[in-house]
């Protein structure tokens, strides 16, 4: 019977298919632009790659475990892996990294309709997928259909093709319009979709997920994977006719012929891989690498060379989330002293160095979004007195608060290994304000679902960035009390859940950076987020045959030597001179000048 | 109390061996100067004699800042006490322990990170661990921390392994049939798997981690007891008791239990070592005591990833290097002492 059904909506589908895709269908009319927008273009931002890259060479880079597949989406995709992948995926528009405005990658022009729903695009007509076939507008219509099939077993990407994205229109094979369900501000951050190779999938089956796992999907991008070997490497190749290669803003970029991702499951293993040369370039960001570890010959000899690169990008919130639900952070009083029981700054000076910086609030790095007034409370001793005073709490035998048999202890949850050590001095020095932490370690996903489940007393993470704050997951009462959501905080004020609707709601720009600003006042003034620290720098070591241009980076870089993504990669190349060079002083015994390059173009003042 | 003869002469032979008998004078000191740590390496002050007063802070509550005219309410800074009193005469004085620091404080400084390497004038004479803890002091600690919870541990396994064990082999029959299966199924989870998943969701704190390791360490000591019991039960004093109408609690209390003693006896150094790395490993793996407790194993750990630090590998590495021998010399002494063939004929 299920059969005979599943028989049926088969034919269904096809045939409605079949009456429905443009190319068979003299039933509608052709849609009409509307006459009334204006196409735009960018061609007026300053490029940041540099005009003396040279193509050619091979970089060798290394990752901790092989992907367990190919796809992007679908059980098992999430893994680091996959921006590998899908920064060789283009989408309609880009973002300029440092001015943040729209620049082409698939499209060459657009146009936003007045409704803040619509937004029209151009193909460039010479973009094709790897495998030579033109990218079509009709590629758009299969990004909806693909995304919104059960068969990918991806319920996210369902829900959010589905609930953000109403639909995609056809004009003519380079013409098309993207539609989000709803106005809102910021449309082309939603609506510049990827394309997906309709003559690749064909229809999708429930087999979906087992067909492609080890599928090399064609893409629109500067590499394409030519070769792997499970669970040791993989490589991928430059096209050497990319059709986007003399685009402006990809330009000299994308300059190695060869790309291998080796597989090297463990970090000390890895940077002994990089000290034999094995792979190019390795990330020096922690205090340990780029202070002690690098104070080797390879580096003292300048074969390798060390750069600190100050970006400007959206801070991670990372700190100590306070769950109100908790009888002890019911109290405002209670917060603020918990705050101020943190000796965030020691940590900082006596542990990491001085290397990181202490983050002021939830949102710092969203330009015009971010509140430079709200600063975090400090650790002060005398300020927990006081706030514990007013409350009524009193200290005990051994130094901790207590009023009525109810000690000021907390639990901290957290999940990664190499924080202890902070935590510990946390711990100490809040001993001494009267504040006891026991720090809780568990398995990353124990942890997670700890927190979400809303047992954590207070949680120590952080949470992933987007392009604008966003606050209603974190701080409006429509998501306290019930698990799952990503207001761990359990924060419930009417006063935020109005500013935070009325920000989502608003379509206009200056309206929306004030209300952030409010935001942010408000979620200092109810104290559930103690901010930790920031890492507004990224540090790399490389061997000096690898050249950087002139501004090693852009506002957003996460990394230097990051060979694909259209937004930042691909600024690097490879000097076959100087790695002849080097490689005959190295067997010389020559040496050249130690380099460690401190690039503070972006640095936050 | 008299002794047996039989025990004595054992006692005697044990005391012969040297190097067994000394181990066991070695690491009962080491045990109880681990109980009484607080008075050997404390941040707390032995003796503080201060406005005609006398404190004895070791024990006991903590003690303010303010009460010896320091501006802060927490726990006083006895360091900072003595050296006070050092620098301006006056009849006050502190007594420090030998090593002034405690396992969980970081003594750190300005414009120098940790570890800090061994040094005398600062008093860490093992140096300080990668956040500027006494190693010393962290070795003293976990030490006691390991060898009661191995302690504990063994006592928990024995007292389960011996009763079943002995029911087992003297009740023989079906009790015995269900409870082999039962044993045979046990030994083949896997314990160490078993542990880190449970100790990644729960809180592993030392209750717990001696529940579940108890829970699964019980069936090696209660097969060789069942052994052991049926070997017994079947010799003749045990049949000439039964005929004098002895009762079963008593032919095994009395008789059987003391008879397989030896066994006992000579098992226990060893599993009481085999504790000890099974604690330090999980610590090593960091699915053992929560931190800030000081261990061995989060010692090697720091130790491994530091390799340039060598006084931490080295200090751990060589605490433990003794502390296992010691032990097992202990274990080879006993086992040599109380061995049945020296005194025993077989018919």
């Amino acid at each position: 019977m299920k059969n005979a059904f599943s028989h049926a909506t088969y034919l269904l589908t096809v045939f409605l298919l079949l009456i429905l895709s443009p190319q068979h269908t003299p039933l509608f009319a052709t849609p009409e632009i509307p006459s009334n927008i204006v196409w735009l273009t960018n061609d007026q931002d300053p490029l940041f790659s540099d005009d003396t890259a040279q193509k050619g060479g091979l970089f060798r880079s290394a990752v901790f475990t092989f992907p367990l597949t190919f796809r992007t989406v679908g059980p098992d995709s999430n893994s680091g892996f996959r921006d590998a992948i899908l920064g060789n995926q283009l989408g309609l528009i880009g973002i300029h990294p440092n001015t943040e405005k729209i620049i082409p990658e698939l499209a060459t022009s657009w146009a936003f309709d007045p409704d803040k729903k619509t937004m029209y695009f151009k193909l460039d007509p010479r973009a094709v997928w790897s495998d030579g076939k033109p990218v079509t507008a009709d590629d758009f219509t299969f990004t909806l259909e693909f995304m919104r099939s059960p068969h990918i077993v991806a319920p996210w990407y369902n829900d959010y093709y589905t609930q953000e994205i109403d639909k995609v229109i056809i004009y003519d094979d380079h013409t098309l319009a993207v539609v989000a369900k709803k106005a809102q501000p910021d449309l082309h951050l939603r609506v510049g979709i990827n394309p997906t190779p309709r003559h690749f999938y064909g229809v999708l089956g429930p087999d979906f997920v087992t067909q492609y796992n080890w599928r090399i999907e064609p893409n629109t991008g500067p590499y394409q994977m030519s070769d792997f070997e499970k669970g040791k490497k993989v490589t991928f190749k430059r096209k050497k006719d990319w059709w986007a290669r003399d685009n402006r803003y990809f330009k000299n970029r994308f300059n190695v012929d060869r790309v291998v991702y080796e597989v090297v499951r463990d970090m000390t293993v890895m940077w002994e891989y990089f000290k034999k040369g094995k792979i190019d370039t390795f990330g020096i960001t922690m205090p340990k690498y780029w202070h002690t570890k690098t104070q080797i010959p390879l580096f003292e000899n300048g074969y390798a060379e060390k750069i600190w690169f100050f970006n400007d990008t959206q801070q991670s919130a990372q700190g100590l989330w306070l769950n109100q639900d908790k009888e002890i952070f019911k109290e405002r009083n209670l917060r603020y002293a918990f705050a101020h029981a943190m000796n965030i700054e020691k940590v900082i000076e006596q542990v990491l160095r001085n290397d990181f910086y202490r983050l002021e609030h939830g949102f710092v790095g969203y330009g015009r979004y971010s509140n430079p007034s709200v600063k975090a409370r400090r650790f002060d001793i005398d300020q927990v007195a006081r706030d514990m005073k007013a409350s009524g709490w009193d200290r005990g035998p051994d130094g901790i608060y207590v009023k009525n048999g109810n000690r000021f202890s907390v639990e901290v949850t957290y999940s990664i290994d190499e924080h202890t050590e902070r935590l510990v001095v946390l711990k100490e020095e809040a001993k001494k304000a009267g504040i006891e932490l026991n720090l809780q370690k568990l398995d990353v996903s124990a942890a997670y679902k700890k927190v979400m489940e809303k047992n954590h007393d207070v949680a120590w993470m952080g949470w992933s960035t987007s392009l604008r704050p966003q606050y209603w997951e974190h701080f409006h009462s429509i998501n306290a009390h019930k698990p799952q959501t990503n207001n761990i905080t359990n924060t419930d004020d009417p006063e935020m859940d109005k500013l935070i609707d009325d920000y989502r709601d608003s379509l206009d720009e200056e309206k929306r950076i004030a209300l952030s600003l409010k935001i942010q006042e408000k979620i200092h003034e109810i104290g559930c987020f103690v901010p930790t620290f920031m890492v507004p720098y990224v540090r790399e070591a490389s061997y000096r045959w690898w050249r950087l241009p002139k501004v090693p980076g852009t506002k957003m870089s996460g990394s230097l030597f990051d060979p694909f993504g259209s937004t930042t990669g691909g600024l690097f190349w490879y000097d076959k001179a100087r790695h002849e060079e080097t490689q005959a002083a190295m067997k010389e015994g020559k040496t050249f000048p130690p380099v460690t390059i401190v690039d503070r173009t972006y640095e936050p003042k | 109390m008299k002794i047996d003869p039989a025990t004595l002469k054992k006692i005697k032979r044990f005391q012969s061996i040297k190097r067994g008998y000394y181990s066991l004078i070695a690491i009962s000191l080491f045990i109880v100067l681990s109980l009484f740590a607080e008075l050997f390496i404390n941040s707390r002050a032995l003796l503080v004699r201060y406005d005609g007063r006398y404190y004895f802070p070791t024990y006991g509550e903590m003690i303010p800042g303010r009460v010896f005219g320091f501006d802060y309410d927490y726990e006083t800074n006895y360091r900072e006490l003595q050296k006070r009193f050092r620098e301006a005469p006056s009849d006050d004085w502190a007594l420090m322990p030998l090593v002034p620091y405690n396992p969980y404080e970081n003594d750190l400084r300005q414009d120098d990170y940790p570890p800090f390497p061994p040094s005398f004038t600062e008093k860490h004479f093992l140096g300080t661990d990668t956040i500027g803890r006494d190693i010393l002091s962290r070795l003293l600690y976990g030490f006691r921390t390991a060898i009661l919870f191995s302690l504990a541990l063994l006592f928990a396994t024995y007292g389960v392994g011996i009763s079943l064990g002995c029911l087992m082999g003297y009740l023989g029959g079906r009790f015995d049939l269900v409870f082999q299966r039962v044993i045979e199924i046990w030994t083949n989870v896997p314990v160490l798997y078993v542990i880190i998943i449970i100790s990644s969701i729960l809180v592993p704190n030392a209750m717990i981690l001696l529940l579940i390791m108890a829970f699964f360490g019980w069936t090696s000591i209660t097969w060789i007891m069942r052994t052991a019991t049926y070997k017994e039960k079947t010799r003749e004093y045990v049949l000439a008791l039964k005929a004098l109408g002895a009762s079963d609690a008593r032919i095994i209390f009395k008789h059987i239990l003391p008879n397989t003693l030896s066994i006992i006896v000579t098992f226990a150094p060893f599993a009481l070592s085999s504790g000890i790395v099974a604690l330090t490993s999980l610590d090593y793996l960091g699915f053992g005591l929560p931190a800030p407790t000081p261990s061995w194993g989060e010692l090697l750990q720091q130790g491994w990833s530091n390799m340039d630090a060598w006084w931490i590998a080295s200090a751990v590495i060589s605490a433990m290097i003794l502390t296992l021998l010691t032990v097992t010399f202990v274990g080879e002494a006993v086992r040599e002492a109380f061995d049945p063939k020296l005194f025993t004929t077989y018919e």
